[in-house]
């Protein structure tokens, strides 16, 4: 897909309607993250059940198409899975945004898998993966329920 | 040297990049380098290499008279009163970072302040920030007006009995207002305050006249001005250069070292320690001769129809905002398009091959101030045309196409 397709693609899809954008209500875990370079900012709420199940999962946030588009596609897959699998779905993603040609998670429908190979077309550009990866790095510290403020720079 | 046929002399234009012909605006940055300046690095190399000032056999003094011959052509193009106040540095960044650095060694005292402005890149501002630290001095900042410029009536309201030094650049690398440098170098000098300049973006643009300017150092890219990268120039008054203590300590720089005591070397060694640039510095003699030929009254008149050109289209085009409108203005129009991110902008531009810059430029000061992130930023060069700045303004309606705006 080339870029111009991605971003009619991604543009019209989540661009203009972004998926769990707000703040969950009774969210139990939190973190934010940011990108200088861009100024893309984004911040990830999760309602973790006693069964470390996502039962809800939101962002808010600001910044380019790249960056919002892929913290609502991320927010759409993640809700439902339960910790380990959605640790193991960020780091496919992140492995296909670095190098690998496909997604490999067992966790992941095939529609799925297409909508996330959307992104793919950051690949050629450097620069823009990170705004691409922000949302997923800062899904991981929430998680973890870090403190402090996921950075792309490093 | 005509200047309506000089993209053929930049052997860049005749690649084809990602199958597409190249729009380079993006000079404010980096520029392109025409052929007689790759061409001269790779005959130093491969035909006249030595390293310069050490050795006596005929390479080596062949390669320093080269080497001095550019420190002699550069002072000639800005027309400085003596070659020693020509120092070579490794860009414009060290050149700002040398100033700062002997000021605050034997200079500046606790409490003195520094005024700066808004419209400052990181490297006029993070240098003499250090001396916040190690010298406790105060920084404030002339403040950005609504047309982008930074006015003579606001220097003068921030001049305080404490300053010491303002540092300002000639030319905004943002809204591309050129600062009335010389007035307030008379304003400074009249209270006794030092002036130093980031001219980055002045050198490639503007007439330069140190002797008449009278400013006390003045900073210079090279790789701004159609030369190598690797390289920069600092114009010092050889008053202070001889005065303040040297920057770096290594070979080249002095002049006798014992245990117990070493002395510098004269001018221009004494700043220019270890190994320099040499062959970028030997080669950035073709891109002076390069601009001279072309003559920098045709290469203002160019670009100044160029950014009036330019102006004029993103004005016409909706949801195109222009940064700054400032009354003297330089090749530099950055803008942002309503609700989408520069980034963005780049790269669906890039798409189209048209090369421009999306970012904070490094002035976050000034995106502060305008409350964005950042902005987009297109720059002219002297190989720019109208027809670049079309393909500039239908490739943003490509963009605003995809985004749905009118
Ligand atoms: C206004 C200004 N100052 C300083 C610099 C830094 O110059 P150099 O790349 O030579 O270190 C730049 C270039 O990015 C600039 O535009």
């Amino acid at each position: 897909m080339n870029l111009k397709e991605l971003y009619q693609e991604i543009i019209l899809e989540h661009g203009k309607n972004p998926r769990n954008l707000g703040k969950t209500d009774d969210f139990n875990k939190d973190a934010k993250g940011n990108n200088p370079l861009c100024g893309d900012n984004v911040h990830v709420y999760l309602k973790l059940n006693g069964q470390k199940i996502v039962e809800d999962i939101s962002f808010e946030g600001s910044g380019c198409a790249i960056s919002m588009a892929s913290a609502s596609i991320m927010t759409d897959l993640i809700k439902g899975k339960n910790e380990n699998e959605a640790k193991e779905i960020v780091e496919d993603f992140l492995q296909m945004i670095k190098e690998n040609p496909e997604l490999k998670s067992e966790y992941l429908q095939d529609d799925e898998k297409t909508k996330l190979m959307c992104l793919s077309g950051v690949k050629q550009y450097p620069m823009r993966v990170k705004c691409a990866t922000l949302s997923w790095h800062t899904l991981v510290s929430a998680f973890e329920n870090k403190k402090e403020e996921v950075k792309t720079e490093n | 040297m005509k200047i309506e046929n000089i993209k053929k002399e930049f052997p860049i234009f005749d690649e084809k990049i990602q199958n597409n012909d190249l729009v380079y605006l993006d000079s404010a940055n980096s520029s392109q380098k025409p052929k007689v300046v790759a061409d001269r690095i790779n005959e130093f190399y491969t035909k006249q290499f030595s390293n310069v000032g050490r050795s006596v056999h005929y390479l080596a003094v062949a390669a320093t008279n080269l080497y001095e011959n550019t420190r002699s052509s550069v002072q000639k193009y800005i027309n400085a009163k003596d070659k020693n106040e020509i120092v070579f540095t490794k860009g414009a960044t060290e050149a700002l970072n040398l100033v700062a650095n002997i000021l605050g060694q034997n200079y500046l005292n606790e409490g003195d302040e520094i005024l700066i402005t808004e419209l400052e890149h990181h490297s006029n501002y993070v240098p003499w920030h250090f001396l916040r630290k190690s010298k406790n001095i105060k920084i404030n900042f002339a403040e950005m007006n609504e047309d982008g410029e930074v006015t003579l009536e606001e220097i003068e309201k921030k001049i305080t009995p404490k300053t010491k030094v303002i540092a300002i650049t000639h030319l905004s690398n943002v809204t591309g207002a050129i600062l009335p440098i010389k007035e307030i170098t008379d304003l400074a000098h009249s209270k006794g305050i030092l002036v130093v300049i980031d001219g980055c973006q002045g050198a490639p643009h503007l007439k330069l006249n140190m002797q008449d300017l009278d400013c006390d150092f003045y900073a210079i890219s090279c790789h701004k001005m159609y030369g190598p990268t690797g390289l920069g120039v600092l114009y010092g008054k050889k008053k202070w250069l001889e005065e303040l203590p040297p920057y770096q300590g290594g070979g080249g720089m002095i002049s006798e070292v014992k245990k117990d005591s070493i002395s510098y070397g004269e001018l221009p060694n004494k700043y220019e320690a270890g190994t320099m640039a040499t062959a970028q510095v030997i080669a950035f003699d073709e891109s002076i001769k390069f601009m001279e030929n072309i003559g920098i009254e045709n290469i203002m008149k160019h670009e100044a129809d160029l950014v009036e050109y330019g102006q004029e289209l993103l004005q016409k085009n909706n949801s195109v905002k222009l940064i700054g409108s400032p009354k003297n203005k330089g090749g530099v129009l950055s803008f942002t398009l309503k609700g989408v991110h520069p980034h963005d902008i780049a790269t669906i531009l890039d798409e189209d091959g048209v090369a421009i810059r999306a970012g904070h430029h490094c002035c976050q000061i000034l995106h502060d101030k305008l409350n964005i992130p950042a902005s987009a930023r297109a720059s002219v060069g002297i190989y720019n045309t109208k027809d670049d700045l079309d393909k500039l303004n239908d490739s943003i309606n490509n963009c605003k196409k995809i985004f749905n705006l009118k």
